[in-house]
């Protein structure tokens, strides 16, 4: 295991998601040898949206937006916790050619990062299978890194 | 009715006049470069494109199970009038519907985008329809189809076999010999990011003279970037069930079926049920005894009750290539 702990925390705009970034907030305050990067991912436009007159350039200004208001949301979060600036850093990525699993345990593998963190938001199995499971590909994936899976208050 | 001739470019005027669908129009046929709007284009008319001149000798109709069929103004049967050769055409038709599953919605659209692009890639590939894509004079993406002589494969094999277990013995293998074909087709269109878009056992057509098996209709597209070729694999399951069925069985099919019955019926759990729909019964070994293990393993990846699920058609393939290898 890496010396210096680096936490890969997945965030988007639900409140799945900043429930687990409080849960993080919390355990991770006083772990001050531990470096926590905040991932935004998004994917590849609806097929249409090009028909519709859309740009590739356009989406991606669009999603970098959406990105930046999460990122400072998450970061007020984790300021009040006690989590000092120096120890974060962000990294919005567009999924190309992949889905949203693939491109996170990419840049958990590029980054080396020990500990991966993502909310879990509780789907039947009938939506796990048509739909996907970010946390379910994540746990079958994480062999040589740490997962949390971080389940909402109402369970 | 009387057709003022001189309306029509002199090379079709000989073969139009001689055309089986003058007998019975009721208008002069039109000729049409633009299909923008292709509920006005019909029976007789004229559409032109890609320089032939393609007459309208009818339309498909809607392929649903059971219900009344309804014709398919956006996709006409046609005559190249130069050739007399036969083809489908299908017209841009920009429908989206929504598809609730659970508390998730998808939104579903028809993509003439998408169906070129698997034209092409399938442009050499036995086990699909073959066809060309190209743009009429308002730029619409226009689908000229080879026809399938065949039938769609539900109607083909409730006609095999008197009965289920003689349809066993006698044609299962072949059936499931011929489907592999059709999965390494689709596996083929995710190994090139595309999907089919709307597996069903009448989107597999089996071709009259060799008996293959080939898919058609690849213009359904959806979103769902997570996990873009589910709904594929969940096509594939039900194909797989209604192969290894023979029909689809319902809880009340069940009841009514001489060989079952009540006390079969009172077998039957919620785990046995389809995942998706909970509708049809995935679990057969309960109303065919003799099915095999491993076929019917396969099937119960698709219920209610499964542990695991297939993440791709890869894993479906090899399972089901291995199960249909130990048949006798
Ligand atoms: N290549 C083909 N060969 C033979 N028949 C075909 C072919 N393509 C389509 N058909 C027939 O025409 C019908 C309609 O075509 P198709 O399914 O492609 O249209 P669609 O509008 O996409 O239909 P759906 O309502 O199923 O989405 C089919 O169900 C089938 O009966
Ligand atoms: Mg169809």
């Amino acid at each position: 295991m890496a010396v210096r702990e680096k936490l890969l925390i997945a965030v988007d705009e639900t409140e799945t998601s900043m429930h687990a970034l409080r849960y993080v907030a919390q355990v991770a305050s006083g772990m001050q040898e531990m470096s926590i990067c905040l991932l935004h991912i998004y994917p590849e436009p609806p097929p249409d949206y090009y028909l519709k007159g859309g740009t590739l350039s356009a989406y991606k200004e669009k999603q970098d937006a959406k990105a930046e208001r999460v990122f400072s949301q998450a970061m007020t979060i984790l300021a009040e916790a006690g989590v000092s600036k120096e120890r974060l850093s962000t990294d919005n990525r567009f999924a190309e050619g992949k889905t949203i699993s693939e491109e996170l345990l990419a840049v958990r593998s590029e980054g080396d990062f020990g500990t991966v963190v993502v909310g879990k938001r509780g789907v039947s199995r009938t939506e796990e299978f048509l739909f996907g499971s970010i946390s379910n590909a994540l746990a079958q994936h994480s062999v040589n890194f740490t997962t949390w899976i971080v389940g909402s208050d109402d369970y | 009715m009387i057709i003022d001739w001189d309306l029509y470019p002199q090379e079709i005027v000989p073969n139009l006049k001689r055309h089986r669908v003058m007998k019975s129009i009721r208008h002069q046929p039109r000729i049409f470069t633009d299909t923008s709007d292709f509920t006005s284009i019909t029976y007789g008319d004229i559409i032109h494109i890609d320089g032939r001149y393609f007459i309208i000798v009818g339309h498909t109709r809607e392929g649903r199970f059971g219900i009344d069929s309804q014709i398919k103004p956006w996709v006409p049967r046609v005559n190249d009038l130069m050739s007399g050769e036969r083809f489908i055409i299908k017209l841009v038709f920009h429908e989206t519907y929504e598809l609730t599953i659970g508390q998730l919605k998808v939104t579903c659209f028809r993509s003439p985008e998408k169906e070129a692009r698997v034209l092409e890639l399938v442009n050499d590939n036995p086990y699909f329809m073959h066809g060309r894509s190209v743009l009429d004079a308002a730029d619409n993406l226009v689908r000229i189809l080879d026809i399938v002589d065949g039938r769609r494969l539900d109607t083909h094999i409730a006609k095999l076999g008197a009965s289920h277990e003689e349809y066993m013995t006698e044609h299962l293998k072949e059936m499931l010999v011929r489907f592999l074909t059709s999965v390494a087709g689709i596996r083929l269109l995710h190994d090139n990011g595309l999907k089919h878009g709307d597996i069903r056992r009448d989107h597999i057509f089996v071709n009259r003279e060799d008996t293959t098996f080939r898919w058609i209709d690849f213009d359904y597209d959806f979103y769902i970037p997570e996990r873009p070729y589910a709904m594929d694999l969940f096509g594939l399951g039900n194909v797989l069930l209604f192969i290894l069925g023979k029909q689809n069985f319902r809880v009340g099919d069940v009841v009514k079926h001489p060989d079952m019955g009540e006390k079969v019926m009172k077998t039957i759990t919620t785990n046995d049920l389809s995942l998706i729909s909970q509708d049809r019964i995935f679990n057969l070994k309960k109303l065919f005894p003799y099915i095999p293990d491993s076929l019917n393993n396969i099937l119960l990846h698709f219920s209610v009750g499964t542990q695991v699920f297939y993440n791709s058609v890869a894993e479906f393939q090899d399972e089901l290539q291995q199960a249909v290898d130990t048949l006798p």
